[in-house]
């Protein structure tokens, strides 16, 4: 049973009435004439003074009484079998409790940092003692750390340019041919490791058959369901399975499973018969919990004089790791809608540690790729990058944001005239430019199967509670639920009390693909207005008023002038709270843009005698559906755009090609950006109704971190006069370019 | 018998030198460390100490606290394990990060790269003590207001080399900060923000 209302969607200039059916039972959607209160607001992150002081409780400050410290050892070499594993010596050392194989003798290692064995002791120094008497022999294999040179790798020139030749293609040929403007090249990204600062691991307790995980993970559900399979399957009595995880340093994709540290954490404490506790440590984290994956790209590709694109001709190469999947890239779509286009593309294995999904995986090596094509048929054509992307661009929200972004970054003025010379009024030595580039995300959210829940409770005490299971990795759920309950209750933010991250609470999905407030928001929703109408039955038998006029606001519960203070409200409710499960209803099919819209500027600074690249400046426009709390909203802006940064300029892993190490495993050596590096940055949020659930709420996690490397890479191009093709750009690139332009 | 060797399989690293080598440079100037801290257990320099646990007093956020230690414990170790306080976070444990760091003696020290036996004597202050009796710091209430954090893990570390920069410099200028917290990494990329609640405080924001 559904309905049908009409509301007013879309944004600015662009709102427009639209009729959009909608789920049978649930609490009227919102549109841009619902006048919000905290919606949109600045309100501080719940737990952020719980942060802030040092009280809130991770994964890795779990200490309970008993507790062991556990320590995995792992495989020296990166391919072969393990062939010998002796443990007798390690186990009647002081202080060890446990230790568990992970590997059968003649199983295959895959990497340097394959699980092989798992030891707990009483302490982590007498663990790492055990570990060190553990004895495993392995036979060794040639192997190849090196996704380039695989047999199936494409045939490059000296300086990295596929010249392996292209298919025929009778519509880009033709296009090619005729085009006022053509280019072919190839681009290339590196291995980024996620680094978050928590570290992958959990604590693990058996209370009888019962197990209690505290796990640092972004998927609390796909967690528990995880270790009670892996558990059962090796022949453990399992019973009811939980998962802990209130706070959460940090995942950006590489924790939705419990991994091979969480199977062994439990089986440690089973064998054990006490607590345990297993954290990687920071070598184990860069080398051991995947990563955005590297990534050969080449385009070719034509343009007409008037900026049009005309043909765009793809093929990709994926690095991988042992398990050869999980490279792949995604380009900007959105320009081609009238080009003549063709894509393939190709993972290939290598001898590491795998790939996981990281923040927009495929997207930001794609972008990159993709809007530095683009800026260098521009620069071929004589034309304004700008203007070739507002040519090409059919998005109207993104169309607004060229715009308001061109202004505000004062584009034209910034736009070095003679890219590889010094800007008006610069030292010889600086060569300056700014360069912009696309976002783009889906993050609607979705129901869920079943679908997500959320509990609402409101008690005699006037206190309310919102609870979900899933988890907070920073992105701000809890701020989420507290914002959208006040305001459906018409109450201050700080009367609500949340929970999450424990899986005894209503399911909700795993925090990736910017799907946790699109999808959780309007259950949120939806568990509040169903309380709020329990409570309304209260207050209109109380009052003598019909239940229909009852309204909620400004902490005042009633009609006209006869009103009830919220609390006082609540005292009808009796010892037995109202408790409300709302529910995740399907997408309403009608929405005003099925996705998130954005777009950023950078401006560098080159030092031509050193070839170091400095950021100056950075401006993001983002889109985002409903803003729930903008602090929040903005700092994940914000966050990306660093990251983003991180990508273009530092971050590689490094590998030793004999012994298949990584060299920079440790926050030393693995560049990521710090204070030092920063540049001013601003971030505008935009607001756009799109109608697709009762809040219209869409994701931010991903479509910020699409753009930044794109637009830093675009910015070196137009200060140095040369395409940087190959990230990250450190100074040895740069100065190569610089040299060779010079010479040419 | 010595000190078993740290983290052979994984790599020599610096750190684990260090650890293995102070066995001797404790047995040697414990004794002008412990005379300033009181307690008599390493005022003897024949007393040989370790391997295994023995008892230190440290200083900790103003109160005498005594915790089990062996020669090669961190001082972050000491106080997340022993101590029990949680606030300090071992994110690289190899000075690479700042999430661990606290106060020594009033100078900002990443305490994964302290032994805890050398920082007998000397005040220890941690991010706890910003909000001790219920008394929360304007520092820490405008990392809030600005939201200055996200997943929060490198915060207290950020709190605490602020709050050293604030100490130090009074009001600082954007460079100065940036100089100053440049031992601590935030990978959510909360910089910006953490430079406003430093400017605030600086500026006498209470919130």
């Amino acid at each position: 049973m559904n309905g049908e209302v009409e509301l007013k969607l879309g944004f600015g200039n662009h709102a427009e009435k639209r009729k959009v059916t909608v789920p049978d039972g649930d609490a009227p959607a919102w549109d841009l004439d619902t006048r919000l209160r905290v919606v949109g607001s600045d309100a501080d992150r719940v737990d952020g003074l719980a942060k802030a002081t040092g009280r809130a409780k991770y994964t890795w400050d779990v200490q309970l009484p008993g507790m062991q410290h556990a320590l995995i050892l792992r495989s020296p070499v990166a391919r072969g079998r393990l062939v010998k594993l002796q443990y007798d010596t390690a186990r009647a050392m002081p202080g060890v409790s446990a230790i568990v194989r992970l590997k059968d003798d003649g199983a295959k290692v895959r990497f340097v940092g394959d699980e092989v064995a798992a030891v707990a002791a009483a302490t982590l120094a007498q663990a790492r003692d055990a570990l060190d008497a553990i004895v495993a022999e392995y036979e060794v294999e040639a192997h190849n750390v090196e996704y380039l040179d695989h047999p199936d790798a494409p045939v490059r020139d000296d300086t990295g340019h596929v010249i392996d030749p292209w298919q025929a293609h009778e519509g880009i040929d033709e296009a090619m041919a005729g085009a006022a403007v053509t280019h072919d090249a190839t681009y290339r990204t590196e291995v980024q490791t996620h680094s978050s600062l928590e570290t992958h691991g959990g604590v693990a307790k058996w209370d009888g058959n019962d197990l209690t995980v505290w796990c640092s993970t972004q998927a609390t559900f796909g967690v528990r369901n995880e270790l009670a399979q892996a558990m059962k399957a090796r022949g453990y009595d399992v019973g009811n399975v939980t998962v802990l995880a209130e706070f959460v340093g940090g995942g950006f994709g590489s924790k939705f499973s419990a991994g091979r540290e969480g199977y062994a954490c439990c089986a440690l404490a089973r064998e054990a018969n006490a607590p345990v506790k297993l954290m990687l440590d920071r070598f184990e984290e860069h080398t051991c919990t995947g990563n955005r994956p590297g990534a050969l790209m080449q385009l070719r590709g034509a343009m007409a004089a008037d900026g049009a694109l005309l043909a765009w001709d793809w093929r990709s190469f994926g690095g991988t790791g042992f398990n050869g999947s999980g490279g792949g890239v995604t380009f900007p779509q959105h320009y081609l809608d009238n080009a003549q286009r063709r894509s393939s593309h190709r993972d290939l294995p290598a001898d590491t540690d795998p790939a996981r999904p990281m923040r927009a995986p495929g997207w930001p090596q794609g972008y990159f790729a993709g809007e530095l094509f683009l800026d260098e048929l521009a620069a071929k054509a004589g034309l304004d990058p700008l203007e070739v992307r507002r040519t090409n661009d059919p998005q109207v929200i993104r169309g607004e944001q060229w715009l308001m972004a061109a202004e505000r970054f004062r584009w034209k003025a910034s736009r070095n005239p003679k890219p590889g010379s010094p800007m008006p009024g610069d030292d010889a030595r600086w060569l300056r430019g700014v360069g912009c580039a696309s976002a783009r995300w889906g993050g609607m959210g979705s129901p869920g199967r079943p679908a997500h829940g959320i509990t609402c409770r409101i008690h005699q005490d006037g206190t309310v509670e919102s609870r979900s299971g899933s988890q907070d990795v920073g992105t701000g759920l809890k701020t989420v639920l507290a914002v959208l309950t006040a305001e459906e209750l018409g109450i201050p933010v700080d009367r609500v009390r949340v929970a999450v991250g424990d899986t005894r609470d209503p399911s909700g999905p795993a925090a990736g693909g910017s799907t946790v407030t699109p999808s959780l928001s309007p259950a949120v929703r939806h568990a509040a207005w169903l309380a709020k109408q329990q409570l309304a039955d209260l207050v209109a038998q109380r009052l003598g008023i019909p239940k229909e006029q009852v309204t909620f606001a400004d902490g005042k519960v009633g009609a006209g002038d006869r009103q009830l203070d919220f609390a006082t409200a609540c005292k009808l409710i009796g010892p037995n709270p109202i408790e409300a499960r709302g529910q995740r209803f399907p997408n309403n099919s009608t929405a005003f843009n099925q996705g998130v819209c954005g777009c950023q500027f950078a401006e560098v600074l080159v030092d031509s005698w050193t070839g170091l690249v400095r950021v100056t400046r950075m401006l993001a426009i983002q889109d985002c559906g409903l803003v729930i709390a903008k602090k929040l909203a903005e700092s994940q802006v914000l966050g990306a755009m660093i990251q983003g940064m991180g990508y273009a300029l530092h971050e590689q892993r490094i590998l030793d090609r004999r012994s298949g190490r990584m060299l920079n495993g440790d926050f030393l050596r693995y560049k990521v950006p710090g204070p030092a590096d920063m540049p001013e940055m601003e971030v505008l949020m935009m607001t756009v109704a799109n109608g697709h659930t009762n809040t219209g709420a869409a994701g931010v996690g991903e479509a910020p971190s699409v753009a930044a490397p794109a637009a830093i890479a675009n910015a070196v191009f137009n200060a140095t006069g040369v395409a940087l093709r190959h990230l990250p750009i450190t100074p040895d690139k740069v100065l190569a370019g610089l040299a060779q332009r010079r010479g040419s | 018998m010595s000190v078993p060797p740290d983290d052979v399989s994984r790599g020599f690293s610096r750190r684990s030198f260090l650890k293995g080598a102070s066995v001797a440079a404790v047995a040697t100037s414990g004794a002008a460390a412990s005379a300033a801290a009181g307690p008599a257990r390493l005022a003897d320099e024949a007393t040989r100490i370790g391997p295994g646990e023995h008892e230190v007093e440290l200083q900790l956020n103003g109160a005498p606290t005594k915790v089990l230690v062996e020669t090669r414990t961190t001082l972050l170790d000491a106080i997340r394990e022993r101590a029990g306080l949680t606030g300090a976070k071992k994110v690289c444990d190899r000075g690479g990060c700042g999430a661990c760091t606290v106060l020594v003696d009033g100078e900002v020290t990443k305490s994964c790269m302290m032994l805890a036996m050398d920082a007998v004597g000397s005040a220890i202050t941690t991010v706890e003590q910003l909000s001790a009796d219920g008394e929360v710091h304007p520092l820490v209430r405008n990392f809030v207001a600005c939201d200055a954090m996200q997943c929060g893990f490198c915060t207290p570390g950020m709190v605490m080399a602020s709050y050293a920069c604030l100490q130090r410099r009074g009001k600082p200028t954007r460079e100065q900060v940036q100089r100053d917290l440049s031992g601590n990494v935030c990978r959510c990329g909360t910089y910006g923000r953490i430079f406003e609640a430093i400017q605030r405080t600086a500026q006498g924001g209470g919130r």
